[in-house]
């Protein structure tokens, strides 16, 4: 008795020819979240690599009881062991313990992964909502912006921020997103310029909304499919970047693992302690790099 | 098409003159001087020496007088004296220039070679084993870092198998001309792979469904309803449509190399302008590493620049307005 008007009156579209693509937005009944678990459930791919991220997620998070030893733990009768029981991954230059440092290196570099990637989406969907929004000479100047960040190499400029805000988890995320939001940016602009013209956006306006309340209820949150797919994006790429910029010295700095620098270490001995079966240390971070990014591409 | 050029170009301007802004006020928010660095070491140095040598290189000035100085002789090609090479900054890069240039141009060259013809193969035989295989390569080609392909291949060829040398770019020794060039080519594969490898998945990619794209277009069909043989319409109708795209993916890719290259000149130890921005970064030799950033600008600028008028010589559908 109660539904009958509702399914009945006028303001819901009902589910039509026409009316197709309104339907899985918040037609349904469903909401936005609970359609795209529902797509996402029956997505090998997609399931394949949230596996992957969720293993890895929960491994990192458990280092402290899985991790045989402390990750500062050095053991100086212990240097550059191949893989043992003792020592799952072998040992490296001073001693540590590598199976231990590649868990609580991932902490790190997922740590700035999603990080930045908050960092990066939040400052995109603001620059992007704003000129898509105003449109005019702001949005000239934001766009014009964009555009030419985007024509720049990003790893020269990187490496000569990150040896001057560098070295902590939180300056290696700033100087990550100072270059990671421009994709976003896009994606949002493009959006809010199609969404302002349309009719919702149009009544909300003579319901007398302000420009704010229109931006952050009605348009930005129709934007969030594809950004939370190019924010996903950026997990992946800023987890290579930080691993790039350690990787030269410049990233985090040790004692603290992650994945970069670790590989920095083991390739200082590649050549002096080949026996040693140096894959054993390179080996894993960057099998462990490897997942992440393609898990995230899925 | 001249004006076009032309706006283009002055539309740089801005854009060099943020970007030096920006790393010259971060350099010289950096803790400690070209002055404080080089004496840090040297024994009986007087607070008034500092202050003496300092009045010598315009350090006592403010930065945006320092900025303002540096433009002008960086208009004039002088970048400044690096402190750590005692040479300066312009003969610096474009002594390793040609070092980066070459392994730059081997990478897109082998990533060319090898995605063009696989790209294609796999676009006509869709979904076929070789066409998964491919699909498979650029899936790992674009995810794998290229310092940790660098490295395996390192181990793998160098040390592991003995076949190639495992970085640097010449043997000791080697007299110049032709057997330097002989010498020269033993250290070029890996890294030129390392570098390329991103370079040949993504083509790939490109290759394929911009070709499959093109196949199904009308004036191919065309092509084949007047019963030419399959092989010209590929070669004749299809292929040249197809690679159209890949024009604008070679520009999209010069400032990927850019920043590919200091981390596969690191790893390989190639003594190219990668490197050197990464050790002069890591040495703190400022005006170095502002050198190479301005350069590195340009030359991705320019590249965009070059594609986008490339394109339009290419594509005579797209006009310049």
């Amino acid at each position: 008795m109660a539904r009958l008007p509702a399914s009945g009156s006028p303001a819901v579209p009902r589910p039509g020819p026409g009316r197709a693509r309104l339907e899985p937005a918040q037609g349904s009944g469903q909401g936005f979240w609970a359609l795209a678990w529902y797509r996402f459930r029956h997505h090998k791919v997609a399931l394949a690599g949230a596996a992957v991220v969720l293993v890895l997620v929960l491994v990192t998070l458990l280092a402290g009881p899985i991790a045989p030893y402390r990750f500062e733990d050095i053991d100086l009768t212990a240097r550059l062991r191949s893989p043992s029981w003792r020592h799952l991954l072998g040992t490296d230059t001073i001693g540590h313990d590598v199976f231990t440092r590649l868990l609580y290196a991932g902490r790190v570099s997922l740590l700035v992964g999603f990080s930045a990637a908050v960092a990066a989406a939040s400052a995109g969907i603001l620059i992007g909502a704003t000129a898509g929004f105003y449109g005019g000479w702001l949005d000239n100047v934001l766009m014009r912006i964009t555009d030419v960040s985007l024509a720049l190499p990003d790893l020269p400029i990187l490496i000569v921020l990150s040896k001057y805000l560098g070295g902590s988890v939180a300056g290696i995320v700033f100087v990550i997103s100072l270059f990671a939001w421009r994709g976003v940016a896009r994606l949002v602009r493009g959006e809010v310029l199609k969404l302002r013209g349309q009719e919702f956006a149009d009544a909300a306006r003579a319901l007398g909304a302000t420009d704010l309340r229109i931006l952050a209820r009605h348009l930005v949150p129709n934007t969030l499919a594809p950004v939370i797919v190019a924010a996903t994006l950026i997990v992946g790429g800023a987890i290579l970047t930080e691993a790039a910029l350690s990787f030269l010295g410049i990233g985090i700095q040790p004692p603290v693992p992650s994945w970069g620098n670790m590989l920095q270490n083991a390739q200082d001995f590649i050549l002096s302690a080949p026996r040693r079966r140096p894959q054993g240390r390179s080996g894993p971070p960057a099998q462990a790099l490897g997942h992440r990014a393609g898990s995230r591409d899925a | 098409m001249q004006r076009y050029v032309i706006r283009r170009l002055v539309q740089m301007v801005p854009i060099l003159l943020g970007i030096s802004i920006v790393v010259f006020a971060l350099l010289a928010a950096a803790p400690g001087d070209q002055v404080d660095l080089l004496l840090s070491g040297v024994p009986g140095i007087t607070p008034a020496d500092v202050i003496r040598l300092k009045h010598v290189y315009g350090l006592d000035e403010p930065p945006h007088i320092r900025y303002v100085k540096w433009l002008e002789r960086a208009a004039q090609g002088d970048f400044g004296w690096s402190r750590t090479y005692r040479e300066p900054v312009s003969t610096l890069i474009l002594d390793r220039l040609g070092n980066t240039v070459s392994l730059a141009a081997g990478a897109l060259v082998l990533a060319l070679a090898v995605a063009v013809p696989v790209g294609i193969y796999s676009a006509l035989h869709q979904y076929s084993a070789l066409d998964y295989a491919a699909t498979l390569f650029t899936f790992f080609g674009v995810s794998v870092p290229v310092f940790w392909f660098g490295i395996m291949l390192i181990y793998l060829f160098g040390v592991n198998w003995h076949l190639l040398p495992p970085g640097g770019i010449n043997s000791p020794g080697v007299t110049p001309g032709l057997p330097l060039v002989a010498d020269r080519l033993k250290y070029l594969p890996l890294p030129t792979l390392a570098l390329g490898l991103v370079f040949m998945a993504s083509f790939t990619r490109y290759t394929r469904s911009s070709m499959l794209e093109v196949v199904r277009q009308d004036f191919v069909r065309t092509a084949r309803a007047k019963g030419l043989p399959g092989r010209v319409v590929i070669r004749r109708h299809a292929l040249r449509n197809a690679l159209i795209p890949l024009v604008t993916v070679l520009g999209v890719a010069v400032p990927g190399i850019l920043a590919g290259a200091p981390l596969t000149e690191t790893v390989f130890s190639w003594p190219g302008v990668g490197k050197l921005l990464v050790d002069s970064t890591l040495g703190a030799d400022y005006a170095v590493a502002q050198g190479i950033i301005m350069f590195i600008a340009v030359m991705a600028i320019g590249a965009n620049l070059l594609v986008d008028i490339a394109y339009g010589i290419l594509d005579p559908r797209i006009r310049f307005d």
